[in-house]
């Protein structure tokens, strides 16, 4: 299942990871930026890789950073905010057709290093800051960002599910950040983030695709080379192991189908071994069209047109989601808690432990055949510390045993009962 | 029965595929790639929700409930031994189903157990069976489906757009009907729209990725052992007049920030027209409104629009528009600024060298569409449908010229044809 990671130290606190595969047309990389989340700094430090993609010291200009970009057959250059645990994630990432493609023979993959790491390094300063007319633009934009939370339905009603479960806790900050906060940012405040960001933060660069990654290897490791770095701790993630009294939480919306999340607990998780049951545990669950979820509340009382259950490895928490009429929630509920009750007591065929096991199988296969995917699978594993390949991972899922599931479901505990629920305009 | 086959090549991008002429009527497009670990299988047929309206030959005009196409494709995964999930579930194949405008398709992505999975989408989508109990289960779960979307600001901008620029064509309709329209669905209709659309040679099977091309044949000879008879299948060309039903729409739903779609309604040129003018299409929106474009930097730098600004073309059978879309605090003054770029655009002289930027911009665009599996699949299927060889769209995309550009704004588009749908939360007003 594809080929290799590769990851070496460039800098003191960052790293430069690669996994190439000649059967891509494209490359990306990404450049991600870790900090500790924290309630005092969450927005500016938002606001950072949107100011960023605006324009470097090279390109200052907006539009001729998006003419060259376009130029390069297209390169998209990508500004976001993760969260994983308690750290913030600040990401620009660049994708771009590989060098065998270009009408011209150019050497897309080095251009593409280049840029990215111009916007990052060599950020376009005004008086010693980033311009104050975009600072003011992206506080704006970024206004409607945290404001737009509330579109997705189906994510915002997860979103709130997990503020109630995790409430006080760093985890529990929002990684795009507050409104309140954005009327102090000054363009000087800024600065003093970007500042703090480049010294401190956790750097993992992460090359994937077909051509080769040596080159923006060294022009990251150069970029780095000349910095001092201080590179800041992040304060580990402790979940709560067990729930106490459930949590019944209802706010109201216009909406035709209203949201419900049940949010649970799922006790101590140590061994990547204990891990891999639970999510063996939750697939089996409500992660596939034939899981008992799916089978039960969607086909046989035809309640919903999804309900699923998804185990956060990271947060170790499991939410189970359904859009429904908020007059079958009671029957949903307890439907969802009836077939966790069949999990607990070991209630499902070998049929349905290796039918669950092939499908994720098949989910891992793919990983590799994506460059996102790809990416996204390694950065999870780097952020847990480890650096299993999705076929490694695979041969240790396959010997999950029906006694392990049965032991990692009953340490489930119901935390949390979250319904968006819908009401007329 | 045999099959009789056809290797087409791209110079560009150093590959090929196969296609292969099935007697039975069946079209296979057959794309092996090296290096990967999974295969994308797809069967479709080019049934969608602009087909409500039809003729058998000579026979009535009929006018299905709206919906039913995707309503066919929920019930095809049951049959009396119980649901194609559950039989994928023995093969680990991830499975799935979509009905578009104009398309259903059946698919699934494996690891291993390629030939089991294919076994199984082959034999469930050649036997229907519906039951009036069956039938009418699926109405709470596609009525959950539609109030799911009735609540997604982004599916309702969009539809109200199609709505305000079509007066006739079907593609107005939501692909999933509305909760009063399935209400009229019977197995007796499923029925015989499957007889009229779910024949060989209304489909197609795409497969890409990693598996044997000897696999898929022999399937193939397995599960279509006659020759089918050509169905004559008359679908409904609406009278469509050129300028738009209305010029505005607006809705109100829960949204931060007011979503806008604005849609600037082309002349169609028939499916493969239309298809092939896509490329020459996406570089005129980016040349408009695209992110290296004066106006983009205008509307961003006055805080009219804002990174979820993006542009499309959306075509099919007998249609083709041009849309623009985002979130802004004043979508009116948007849609004014973008029709001026748009009139500037139609009566000016090209600007060369943003030209060939775009140009670049949309090729990479068109040339990572070949990079998987599934991309690949579902771009075969669409072009099988369109009467398009999809290495010739690209190929006449790096030929195209600036006075191909110009030629297509002024015989396609007038930015007079256009409307502005709008979807804000607070009050109605």
């Amino acid at each position: 299942m594809g080929n290799k990671l590769l990851r070496e130290q460039i800098a003191l606190g960052a790293y430069f990871s690669s996994v190439r595969d000649g059967k891509f047309k494209n490359n990306r990389i990404t450049a991600h930026m870790i900090l500790p989340l924290r309630r005092e700094d969450a927005t500016q430090n938002a606001l950072l890789p949107f100011l960023m993609r605006k324009g470097s010291a090279d390109c200052p200009d907006f539009t001729a950073l998006n003419r060259r970009l376009t130029g390069l057959y297209g390169a998209t250059l990508e500004a976001d905010v993760g969260k994983f645990c308690n750290s913030q994630v600040m990401e620009l990432s660049i994708i771009g057709l590989d060098d065998r493609f270009a009408l011209e023979r150019e050497e897309v993959v080095r251009q593409c290093a280049q840029l990215l790491a111009g916007v990052l390094f060599r950020p376009h300063f005004v008086e010693g800051s980033f311009p104050a007319a975009d600072v003011e633009l992206e506080k704006n934009y970024l206004k409607n960002t945290i404001e737009g939370e509330i579109n997705d339905k189906r994510s915002y009603a997860m979103l709130r599910a997990l503020d109630t479960m995790n409430e006080g806790q760093p985890n529990a900050l929002r990684k795009y950040g507050y409104i309140e906060d954005l009327d102090r940012i000054t363009p000087a405040a800024c600065r003093e983030a970007y500042d703090r960001m480049i010294a401190g933060a956790q750097f993992e660069i992460f090359f994937t695709g077909s051509g080769d990654p040596a080159p923006a290897k060294e022009i990251f490791a150069e970029a780095l080379a000349s910095l001092v770095r201080r590179p800041v701790e992040i304060p580990a993630y402790e979940p709560q192991l067990t729930a106490g009294t459930v949590k019944e939480v209802t706010e109201e919306m216009v909406l035709s189908q209203s949201k419900l999340v049940l949010g649970f607990r799922l006790g101590r998780l140590e061994t990547q071994a204990q891990q891999n049951a639970m999510r063996m545990m939750a697939a089996i669950f409500g992660g596939t069209p034939f899981s008992k979820l799916f089978l039960n509340v969607r086909e046989k009382h035809s309640l919903c047109y999804y309900c699923a259950a998804r185990y956060d490895r990271a947060l170790s928490l499991m939410l189970v989601d359904s859009g429904l009429s908020a007059e079958n929630k009671d029957q949903a509920v307890q439907e969802i808690l009836r077939q966790l009750e069949e999990m607990k007591a070991g209630r499902f065929t070998d049929e349905e432990l290796e039918s669950t096991k092939m499908a994720l199988a098949t989910g891992l296969r793919s990983t590799t055949d994506s460059l996102g995917a790809m990416e996204t699978w390694y950065m999870n594993q780097i952020l847990r510390g480890c650096a299993v390949s999705p076929e490694e991972d695979w041969q240790a899922l396959r010997r999950v045993t029906a006694e392990e599931i049965v032991e990692a479901a009953a340490g489930v505990t119901l935390d949390t009962v979250y319904l968006l629920k819908g009401k007329e305009a | 029965m045999s099959f009789t086959k056809q290797t087409v090549t791209s110079a560009r991008m150093g590959e090929s595929y196969e296609i292969y002429r099935h007697s039975s009527g069946l079209t296979l497009n057959l794309y092996p790639m090296e290096g990967f670990s999974t295969a994308y299988a797809m069967l479709g047929t080019k049934y969608g929700s602009v087909d409500s309206i039809y003729q058998i030959g000579d026979g009535p005009v009929r006018r299905n409930p709206e919906g039913i196409a995707h309503y066919l494709e929920h019930k095809m995964f049951e049959n009396e031994e119980g649901d194609a999930f559950a039989r994928y579930a023995a093969t680990g194949a991830s499975a799935n189903a979509f009905t578009s405008f104009d398309r259903t398709a059946y698919l699934f992505a494996c690891g291993d157990h390629f030939k089991e999975s294919l076994e199984i989408l082959l034999d469930f989508v050649s036997r229907p069976y519906f039951t009036k109990e069956t039938v009418q289960k699926e109405q709470g779960i596609i009525g959950q489906e539609i109030k799911m979307y009735d609540d997604d600001p982004g599916w309702r901008v969009m539809f109200n757009l199609l709505e305000a620029l079509y007066h006739e064509n079907t593609v107005r309709n939501d692909i999933a009907g509305t909760v009063e329209s399935i209400s009229h669905i019977t197995p007796e209709l499923l029925y015989e729209c499957y007889e009229s659309f779910y024949n060989p040679h209304n489909m197609v099977l795409t497969v890409a990725g990693s598996f044997e091309v000897q696999t898929v044949l022999d399937l193939v000879e397995a599960y279509y052992h006659k020759e089918y008879p050509v169905v004559d299948i008359r679908r409904f060309v609406p009278d469509e007049p050129r300028a738009p039903k209305t010029a505005y729409v607006e809705q109100v739903l829960p949204v931060s920030v007011p979503m806008f779609q604005i849609g600037f309604k082309g002349l169609s040129l028939g499916e493969t027209g239309n298809l092939m003018a896509q490329p020459a299409d996406e570089i005129i929106l980016e040349m408009i409104a695209g992110d290296c474009s004066p106006l983009y930097r205008r509307l961003y730098d006055e805080g009219l629009i804002n990174s979820t600004f993006g542009t499309e073309v959306m075509c099919g059978r007998d249609y083709i528009s041009l849309f623009f879309s985002g979130e802004s605090e004043d979508p009116r003054k948007v849609y004014e600024e973008i029709q001026k770029e748009f009139t500037r655009f139609c009566e000016e002289e090209i600007d060369r060298e943003l030209f060939e930027i775009c140009k670049r911009g949309v090729y990479g665009r068109y040339l990572t569409l070949f990079t998987r599996p599934d991309n690949i699949a579902n771009v075969l299927m669409l072009c099988h449908f369109y009467g398009v060889e999809p290495y010739a769209l690209v190929d006449s995309l790096a030929a195209l010229t600036t006075d191909d550009l110009k030629q297509r704004v002024r015989q396609c588009y007038d930015p007079a044809y256009s409307a502005l749908s709008v979807v804000k939360g607070g009050e109605e007003s």
